[in-house]
């Protein structure tokens, strides 16, 4: 096919006006999108859900636990005595978060994907903790969390999700994990079998309180290096402004991104202590002479 | 082909092996079954007579078996995989050795990781004893094995360890490898009728070491300077004792950062505090941490030390001075601790 000059500028034009127009309508769209987005019923309902999780004054007694820090500190006295120990509790840091991703994650992302797996999951996790007081730490806070729910979320949400699971087909699977958890807290009255430990149980009630998956496991592991770092100003570690300049470090960020994400399709049977030496030093907190936290 | 062999198909495939121990009516164990295909290997010594046999107590079996697994080359080259089916029939005992560590070469694609499986059925009333050398993984070694024990109606003893170094330490080699995992797992069976089959996790002991964990450390850093990390399994009636010496020496451990202020007279000790004592010395000595947990109807005792022959000290030291092993198995059980 042949075309003149004059055709071809004209195209060339018509494409130039379509692109401009394009571009015009997708910067309002995106523009829409943003002022729409953040307004949405549901997206304010996984914030506000966050929220409540992500607060440090959520009744689950976390700062009697010092995962092992207590312990590791202790194994790891420095000469002088009076010499820093921050850059062991660095150290420390990071292998507490490798093994609780490695030994916990899993278990949140099944609780949250299958939650009518729950009884099974707290069995194997159960089962997989090889010491009095890792297993104490977890069983706690973990009974703690079902208390919550029991006592604060569950009349929220046994109402909300009932009256919108008739028209909506998604909420079928909350009702699926409303129902698991309301179970578990049966069974929990009449069994002897059930301990509830934290991890499957976190991720069964980050999926009724709709937190995306992804926030829910960067939560978990989040909370968890809160918890480690406010151990370690009370153990007089760090200052509170060390602290808050350790959470707030792009170096943490990153690595909870990252082991989330390796985590992301570990199945819980390839959960597994990748710091052997933690079962140790969590193991030994007991014989400590003098101990201010539970673990 | 249509037309049938007269005899039964092999069922040996390379790395597979199997041992059968059962009874024969009403005391005698026998091993009706040992096979095994390269590059795994199995020796069955012939059977000792139990040390002390109990005559009050019926029924006790007359012989302990052991068989030693070995392989080929005294080692596990890249890309190996060894298939191990272990079971023990009512009121049977085996022991099982090694001889000398399970030494695991290097491989040239760390992708080819080499495996070790093994199963083992435990009938009530039987018992295994499985005290082996360390797993000793080279640099550059890829390793993956797993122990998976079956009980029945959570009854059945055993008293296994699993543990593993740093490689070769006298080649300056420190957690050079490229992966190394070691799973110890123990299931109930549930034979009553109406749950047949239904199987349930007791327990689960899993080991990984790889390159995961955003720690941004050389393997070597996150061990702490320990060369041996090893795991002691112990459950049912017949290691109850030795259950209780662990926990009770846990128990009497020195407190970490107590002080001795001198206030209290020491009394005369009696030949079980000298013996304590002296072992505590050396577990300072030997850079060597363990502790003992009661959990699930098992004691787990988890253990580390700077190097290999503290580890082997400490389990032998433990295990001899309680004595109930070697009565009921012999001197034999504990060969690889010495």
């Amino acid at each position: 096919m042949i075309t003149t000059n004059g055709d071809q500028k004209s195209l060339e034009d018509e494409i130039f006006d379509l692109e401009r127009r394009l571009q015009d309508a997708k910067a309002r769209l995106n523009y829409s999108k943003s002022v729409v987005a953040s307004s949405t019923p549901a997206n304010d309902a996984a914030l506000h859900a966050l929220f409540l999780l992500s607060d440090s004054a959520l009744p689950l007694g976390s700062f009697a636990f010092s995962s092992g820090l207590e312990s590791y500190l202790a194994h790891h006295k420095p000469s002088p005595p009076s010499a820093s120990q921050l850059s062991s509790f660095h150290t420390f840091l990071r292998l507490s978060l490798c093994t609780l991703a490695s030994t916990a994650l899993p278990y949140v992302l099944a609780g949250y994907r299958h939650p009518e797996d729950v009884e099974a999951l707290d069995n194997d996790f159960d089962a997989s903790t090889p010491c009095t007081v890792a297993r104490r730490a977890s069983v706690a806070q973990g009974r703690a969390l079902l208390t919550v729910w029991d006592r604060s979320f569950k009349a929220q949400h046994s109402s909300t999700t009932t009256a919108a699971s008739i028209h909506n087909g998604t909420d079928n699977r909350q009702q699926t994990a409303v129902d698991a958890i309301t179970s578990f807290s049966t069974t929990l009255r009449t069994s002897s079998h059930l301990n509830v430990h934290l991890a499957p149980l976190w991720g069964l009630v980050s999926n009724i309180l709709s937190v995306p998956l992804n926030d829910a496991a960067y939560l978990f592991l989040f909370s968890h290096a809160r918890t480690v770092i406010s151990a370690a100003v009370r153990a007089s570690v760090l200052g509170p402004y060390q602290a808050q300049a350790v959470l707030a470090s792009t170096e943490l960020k990153s690595r909870i991104r990252g082991l989330v994400e390796e985590g992301w399709d570990r199945n819980i049977e390839d959960a597994g202590q990748s710091v052997p030496v933690m079962d140790l030093w969590v193991g030994r907190h007991e014989k400590l002479y003098s101990r201010i936290f539970n673990s | 082909m249509s037309s049938s062999s007269p005899f039964a198909a092999s069922t040996s495939k390379p790395g597979y092996g199997s041992i059968l121990l059962s009874l024969l009516p009403p005391n005698t164990p026998v091993l009706s079954n040992v096979s095994y295909q390269y590059p795994l290997k199995l020796v069955a010594p012939d059977p000792l007579p139990l040390p002390e046999h109990d005559q009050s107590v019926p029924n006790l079996p007359s012989l302990i078996h052991t068989v030693f697994l070995l392989t080929y080359g005294g080692g596990i080259v890249a890309g190996d995989s060894i298939n191990l089916d272990v079971r023990l029939r009512n009121k049977t005992r085996l022991i099982l050795l090694t001889q000398g560590s399970t030494k695991i070469f290097k491989t040239a694609d760390r992708n080819v990781v080499s495996r070790q499986h093994m199963a083992v059925n435990i009938a009530p009333d039987s018992a295994l004893v499985y005290l082996p050398d360390p797993v000793q993984p080279f640099a550059q070694a890829a390793f993956s094995q797993s122990q998976i024990y079956s009980l029945e109606q959570e009854a059945g003893n055993l008293c296994v360890c699993d543990w593993v170094t740093s490689g070769r330490s006298a080649r300056g080699e420190n957690w050079d490898i490229h992966e190394y995992r070691s799973r110890n797992e123990v299931w109930t069976v549930d034979t009553s009728t109406e749950n047949q089959g239904k199987r349930r996790l007791l327990l689960r002991d899993n080991l990984i070491l790889d390159k995961n964990g955003q720690t941004g450390m050389l393997l070597s850093e996150r061990m702490d300077a320990y060369s041996v990390f090893g795991t002691l399994i112990i459950r049912g009636p017949i290691f109850k004792s030795l259950s209780q010496h662990f926990l009770d020496e846990f128990e009497a451990l020195p407190r970490i950062g107590g002080r001795n202020w001198g206030d209290s007279q020491q009394p005369e000790l009696t030949r079980k505090e000298q013996w304590r004592l002296q072992r505590q010395q050396q577990e300072k000595a030997n850079g060597l941490i363990w502790s003992a947990a009661n959990v699930r109807g098992f004691v787990l005792v988890k253990f580390a030390s700077r190097e290999v022959e503290g580890a082997r000290t400490f389990l032998n030291n433990m295990i001899k001075e309680e004595g109930s092993v070697l009565k009921s198995f012999g001197e034999r059980a504990v060969l690889c601790l010495k």
